[in-house]
């Protein structure tokens, strides 16, 4: 899932980073999908291996983000991003998801499973030197 | 220690980085190495939990993942694995002789450093437990033989050894929990190493460069490796509808383990007497049970004493076609009677003494028996085996003694568990035995 990213070049560089990061905040903000309720790691394409199995090790309670249909007569609904995108509306600045709460939830497990893979390529092609 | 008499069947006992070592010189090219910790299904804290530490042992760790220490292993030439019995759970390690370092570096590496991640524990170790249920309770006889022990000794002992599929042992199970059981399982105090091998003199050294940063127990939780309450023999009967097969187990309170109070040598001259299994091709042997089935072609007996740390159980097991098995049990039931009455020729106790003294002494030289009886011996606090008092102990045994083992037994209360086509097998009342 892992696109080419100047992220490292960037955190590397102090002075840049310092200069980037409210360009960044900027950027991810105006990319608009922490107003209809998403958080970044939402947004990984789901259609590989990887994510699927890293969608099965996610904790029971962080498994599963809230999809009920938004009704005024379903108790505990909220308008999700679904119907908030199909509706072409914005939910209200309360309910939006804050900076700090775009945390990575499955981008670690990601990352965990990316390495495993990579061990187990690099340890079928090992060469034993004595 | 390795005197004249006996050059190779002692084991050196000492202690490095406050862990219990034992080890035994023994020439060649490869050696051994066995970790064995008290925490066998007796010990567990909720159903399951052994099974769970042996199926996690090998498994990835803080330092190496579960791949890493495979592949390394096969490049080694070594052979690892891991069981579990009622009152231990064993890692063994097998190796060329030189590697030794490096395994036992791996060995306190699962002790200390496993990580008990849930993602395995649901993905490889709740499957191969699965799979371990599946070959246990399609055997007739490992369901007999469970169930006997928990007939016999209710909690404890008498936990089964794996859980059976209905049990609802998942709930208990998860990483956090393992991770707690084993920093009280493998703690300094609750594990014994065994090392046999050219080099074993080097263990020590080894042993306390890697072992030292093993755990000394855990914080107070309900995940602990339970308290031993001495074990109390209870007995009765169990029926268990099988499609599997048919078994039919008859217990006694057994010896238990040499070296420990309980230990009667003469349960072990009995147990060889009755027999049933041949140790001999082609010949059903002296044995009395052998000669008392004699006629039944489909079904095989076997007499053993299953012998633990605090008691033993004493068992008969029959099994085969369940018309045969219900009428032999009768006979096996008028052999032990026999043998009570003292209608039993001097000359056959003379064959049983020689066969349970081989049986004892090979089992302790055995690698696979010798490595987690020698370690349980450590843990458990008993004396270490000594060839020469378990020689002289079945020695001993006089006609006398094993006439009186086989009156107690009839007398006392006994076990008898009937597993598969229950229709056709027999209740205590019918063989005459009062459970």
């Amino acid at each position: 899932m892992s696109a080419p990213s100047i992220t490292n070049y960037i955190v590397k560089r102090p002075w840049l980073k310092r200069w980037m990061t409210p360009l960044a905040q900027w950027y991810t903000d105006a990319a608009g999908y922490r107003r209809i309720g998403l958080k970044a790691d939402d947004l990984i394409p789901e259609e590989s291996e990887v994510v699927q199995t890293a969608i099965k090790r996610l904790p029971p309670q962080g498994g599963l983000r809230p999809c009920l249909p938004y009704s005024p007569r379903i108790p505990g609904s909220s308008p999700t991003p679904f119907t908030c995108s199909i509706s072409h509306t914005l939910l209200p600045a309360e309910e939006q998801i804050k900076p700090h709460e775009d945390v990575e939830y499955l981008s670690p497990i990601i990352r965990e499973i990316e390495a495993a893979n990579k061990e187990r390529e690099d340890l079928d092609h090992l060469t034993v030197r004595k | 220690m390795a005197t004249a008499a006996n050059p190779t069947f002692q084991y050196d006992v000492s202690e490095t980085a406050g862990v219990k070592v034992a080890n035994r010189e023994v020439n060649g090219a490869t050696g051994t190495l066995a970790l064995v910790a008290k925490a066998g299904s007796r010990y567990q804290p909720f159903p399951g939990f052994s099974d769970a530490l042996e199926k996690f042992a090998f498994k990835s760790t803080a330092k190496r993942s579960a791949l890493r220490i495979t592949r390394e292993v096969e490049l080694l030439g070594g052979e690892i694995s891991s069981t579990h019995s009622r009152e231990n759970v064993v890692l063994r390690t097998k190796f060329l002789a030189n590697d030794l370092p490096y395994f036992t570096e791996l060995l306190a590496e699962v002790a200390s450093q496993t990580k008990f991640t849930d993602h395995e524990l649901h993905e490889v170790v709740s499957d191969l437990l699965k799979y371990q249920q599946q070959a246990v309770y399609s055997n007739p006889e490992a369901v007999a033989i469970d169930a006997a022990h928990g007939v016999a000794f209710h909690r404890g002992l008498g936990s089964p050894i794996t859980p059976s599929q209905s049990t609802p042992y998942e709930k208990y199970l998860s990483g956090d929990a393992l991770a707690q059981f084993a920093q009280d399982a493998y703690a300094k105090s609750n594990v014994a190493l065994v090392a046999t091998g050219p080099n074993s003199a080097e263990v020590s050294k080894w042993v306390g460069q890697f072992f030292a940063g093993l755990s000394t127990g855990g914080a107070a939780s309900q995940y602990k490796v339970q308290p031993t309450a001495a074990s109390k023999y209870f007995g009765g009967e169990q029926r268990i509808p099988s499609k599997a097969g048919n078994a039919v187990v008859i217990a006694f309170p057994g010896s238990s383990a040499f070296g420990t109070a309980g230990y009667k040598a003469e349960a072990s001259v009995l147990a060889a007497l009755l027999g049933g299994e041949s140790s001999i091709k082609y010949t059903p042997g002296f044995s009395l049970l052998s000669k008392a089935t004699e006629g039944f072609s489909q079904l095989t007996v076997s007499t053993k004493n299953i012998s633990y740390s605090d008691a033993g159980l004493f068992t008969i097991t029959l099994s085969g076609a369940a018309g045969q098995v219900g009428t032999a049990s009768k006979n096996v039931v008028d052999a032990l009677k026999k043998a009570a009455a003292g209608e039993v020729s001097s000359e056959d106790i003379k064959k049983a003494t020689a066969l349970a003294k081989f049986r004892a002494l090979e089992s302790v030289q055995t690698l696979e028996t010798g490595l987690e009886a020698t370690g349980s011996g450590l843990v458990h606090g008993s004396k270490p085996y000594q060839i020469g008092e378990i020689a002289q102990a079945i020695e001993g045994v006089s006609e006398q003694q094993v006439k009186e083992v086989a009156k107690s037994f009839l007398s006392g209360k006994a076990t008898l568990v009937s597993v598969g086509d229950v229709h056709q097998l027999p209740y205590a009342e019918d063989l005459g035995l009062s459970a």
